[in-house]
């Protein structure tokens, strides 16, 4: 059977099969198509501007580890003008990120770039492994999952740097799509979907270029460059939502290349339809930024699971709450008939009412939307939608259980000094 | 449902107390009488809008009933008969009239003559209404769709002397995937039932998608990019097309309609053509759609967590059109699509257009990004 030749180049022999739109390439033209397709989307989002800082969140996995090599690549390309940094999370679990570090180290000097380690336990004052000594082993992933959604953005607080990318792939935001609507979680649809989380006020803001490129993609261009990375089987098993969503991806994928991207598209479109009232998003300003991930959660790497609840545990939870939020509901229109009534009776008139422009037939009144505003955490300045962060309410839970000697300072104030003690070190390192 | 096996044997209805209780409304144990009676309020609860009001009598307004021959359509079929004749027996007339319509998507002579010789049987049994059928190939006479972008001739230009259902097996045979296919079907089929709801003076269709239809095509359509289509897909209200849309079975699960129909008296089972269940289907078939899917999927969901599926439809309905951009229509669904978000490259994620010619025809053809998608595969 003769060689296929490159649909791109149309001389070297097709060596690969794109996962995304099925193309045949050669090796090299696969190399840059990828690449080019992430510059494509580093500038038409305006992700960087010339001499920023940005932290790449690397955890010594594949998607870290081909942003690293592909942000570097670019940066050399196109004169980006960046100064790119490795930021990594150690959760102080002895024996579980060993591995994943070294790898992380290796990349630092493969890339030429600076690492910084950061420990739960500068974070927070405590190691995982210490939670897990104070609480047990049960419910410690919450605590872990808690922590780790706000480690990267305290640790680029920590080196001074603004902009954390992470490696969040289509596949990721696909499956965060599909499990905000299986949710029902409409503000975290209306979210999820942009490029940057974190408007100007945050301090520090997120990104993920590697959107649009597909995970297959990722880890095909992990292996032809013949990058350094961490794979294992994740200990994480996702909760029932996401893994639901993640086996519904992998199917459509199969059945249609283009769904995982279709989908995406279709996230972004919906996040224009999410009403105001829920968002807090005012679609009249510019779209480009959209308002910050209060705690990260619709981001792809939530809790590990090896001590979570059994799978479906999630879904029955939920449906158990939806069953009494009905059966309350249902009480409630009886003692408020008359006005239920006219809600409905309004509502279905519309239709055929011929003052009321016609898409007005739309709005329903009546229907409860939760709105989330966006401020930030009392405590420790982190955003947050309550008053204190979830982290700070689990360190103080965890703190008021420790032996006295070790809570002569509050919660804040060692947060602080020991932010404090940080900076002076890295002005010292940096020096 | 949830709670059938937990229940003691015999015991009796939850709502009359008088009879053995042998359904399940959600948690509730019932009788099938009150069973039926809470699928009839339900959706009959929904269609508040056409009450008979006032003295003075109006004319009837006119809704189309697009019948599938499911066991939802028929059983809404039923519901309303007896909701008009309750309009008859108390006020001597009613509010609305339905305009039943059975669109025929076989292409097969035989086929045919049996959907035929059924929509008769429909019609002995409920005999107020109008009806007729139609072949899916009557929607290649539509003006309004841009025929060029399917490769097909414009209808009043088509010399050819190709029939209707083998130019329609031409176009769908064109499509590059089975999902496009049954996209494409769908898209003509929408457009068919909206051009005949206009030509009757319709003010409405009423389709007789059950909860768990509703929750399949919010995520069916998010699959396929045509997630900006949602807020017309699933909410009651005014189309883009000029008529309205409404869902009188959004709050009854598929199983609740199943068992509902299995219910009727006399019995509806001749009437109903049920399609098996979609547990055997396959992701590695090249035949199986996204449709199918979701389908199989939300079958499964609604067994053990019904309430999880009735709030992905509150979900999506609550998304509401955009308003004040700048639209142009589909040249295939017909849907507005915001300025510059045509095609497959209109957006962030369309990159690779360098390595795949675009359409260089000259012609600016407005297709969303759902079509498009489904004509490039």
């Amino acid at each position: 059977m003769a060689p296929v030749p490159c649909a791109i180049c149309k001389t070297s022999r097709a060596l690969i099969i794109r996962p995304k739109n099925h193309q045949k390439l050669c090796k090299w033209c696969f190399i840059t198509i990828f690449e080019e397709e992430i510059h494509h989307t580093v500038t038409s989002t305006k992700l960087f501007t010339p001499g920023d800082r940005i932290a790449i969140g690397a955890s010594g996995g594949k998607d870290s580890t081909v942003l690293a090599s592909v942000l570097k690549t670019l940066n050399e390309r196109y004169n980006y003008g960046l100064d790119l940094v490795l930021l990594s999370i150690d959760e102080g679990i002895k024996g579980y990120r060993d591995d994943s570090l070294e790898t992380v180290k290796r990349n630092a000097v493969q890339y030429d770039m600076p690492l910084k380690i950061v420990g739960y336990d500068e974070l927070y004052g405590w190691t995982m492994d210490q939670v897990v000594e104070a609480i047990g082993k049960k419910g410690n992933c919450t605590y872990c999952g808690v922590f780790r959604r706000q480690a990267l953005d305290r640790g680029a607080k920590m080196l001074g740097i603004k902009h954390v990318v992470t490696g969040h792939n289509a596949d990721d935001v696909a499956e965060t799509i599909l499990m905000n609507l299986l949710r029902g979680d409409l503000p975290r649809l209306a979210r999820s979907t942009s490029i940057v989380t974190g408007d100007e006020l945050s301090e520090v803001r997120r990104s993920k270029p590697l959107k649009y490129a597909y995970e297959k993609e990722i880890v095909l261009y992990a292996h032809h460059k013949k990058l350094d990375y961490f794979s294992t089987e994740c200990l994480y098993s996702p909760e029932a939502f996401r893994g639901s969503a993640r086996s519904l991806i992998k199917n459509l994928e199969r059945v249609r290349p283009s769904a995982i991207l279709d989908v995406v598209r279709s996230g972004e479109d919906m996040a224009k339809l999410v009403p105001e009232a829920v968002t807090g998003i005012s679609h009249c300003k510019s779209q480009k930024v959209s308002l910050s991930s209060v705690d990260g959660e619709e981001e792809g790497t939530a809790g590990c699971g090896t001590n979570g609840r059994s799978s479906g545990g999630e879904m029955a939870d939920m449906e158990k709450k939806l069953r009494e939020d009905e059966e309350a509901s249902s009480r409630e229109i009886n003692v408020t008939a008359t006005t239920s009534n006219e809600i409905s009776g309004q509502r279905h008139d519309r239709i055929g009412a011929k003052t009321e422009p016609r898409n007005g037939a739309k709005r329903e009144p009546g229907k409860k939307l939760t709105r989330q505003t966006l401020g930030t955490c009392k405590k420790c300045g982190y955003m947050s939608s309550q008053d204190i962060c979830k982290a700070c309410m689990l360190l103080e839970g965890l703190n008021k259980n420790r032996p006295k000697i070790e809570i002569e300072v509050d919660v804040e104030d060692e947060e602080s000094s020991t932010l404090r003690r940080r900076m002076e070190g890295l002005a010292l390192a940096a020096g | 449902m949830a709670g059938a096996d937990v229940a003691p044997p015999n015991s009796l209805c939850k709502r009359c107390n008088e009879e053995n209780a042998v359904q399940s409304i959600r948690s509730e144990r019932v009788c099938d009488k009150c069973f039926s009676q809470y699928v009839t309020t339900k959706a009959i609860k929904r269609m508040e809008t056409y009450r008979v009001r006032g003295s003075t009598a109006k004319a009837a307004r006119k809704l189309l009933f697009p019948l599938s021959f499911g066991p939802s359509s028929a059983s809404l079929l039923h519901i309303l008969d007896q909701h008009l004749q309750g309009q008859y027996d108390r006020m001597n007339r009613a509010a609305y009239e339905l305009i039943v319509l059975h669109i025929d998507l076989h292409l097969d002579v035989a086929d045919r003559k049996d959907t035929s010789e059924l929509l008769e049987k429909y019609k002995s049994r409920f005999p107020r209404h109008t009806y007729s059928s139609l072949g899916l190939e009557q929607a290649l006479l539509l003006d309004g769709i841009d025929w060029k972008a399917l490769n097909m001739p414009e209808p009043p230009q088509d010399i050819s002397q190709k029939s209707g259902t083998e130019r329609l097996q031409q176009l769908i045979g064109s499509m590059p995937s089975a999902t496009s296919r049954t996209d494409v079907i769908t898209t003509l089929l929408t457009r068919l039932l909206v051009d005949i709801a206009k030509r009757n003076g319709c003010e409405s269709i009423l389709f007789a998608d059950s909860t768990t239809r509703l929750a399949e095509k919010t995520l069916t359509e998010t699959a396929k990019g045509r997630g900006f289509s949602l807020p017309w897909q699933v909410s009651d209200g005014m189309s883009p097309h000029g008529v309205g849309f409404n869902y009188p079975l959004r709050d009854l699960l598929k199983k609740e309609l199943v068992t509902f129909s299995s219910l009727a008296i006399p019995p509806l089972a001749d009437f109903i053509i049920s399609h098996g269940p979609s547990s055997q289907i396959s992701a590695s078939s090249k035949l199986t759609t996204i449709n199918d899917l979701m389908a199989q999927y939300f079958e499964s969901v609604e067994e053990n967590y019904p309430s999880i599926v009735a709030n992905v439809v509150r979900t999506s309905s609550k998304l509401q059109p955009l308003t004040g951009d700048e639209t142009t229509a589909c040249g295939l669904c017909g849907l507005p699509v915001a300025e510059g978000t045509d095609g497959i490259y209109g957006w962030g994620g369309g990159q690779n257009s360098a390595s795949r010619a675009a359409k260089q025809d000259g012609s600016h053809e407005v297709l969303c990004y759902g079509c498009s998608r489904s004509l490039n595969g």
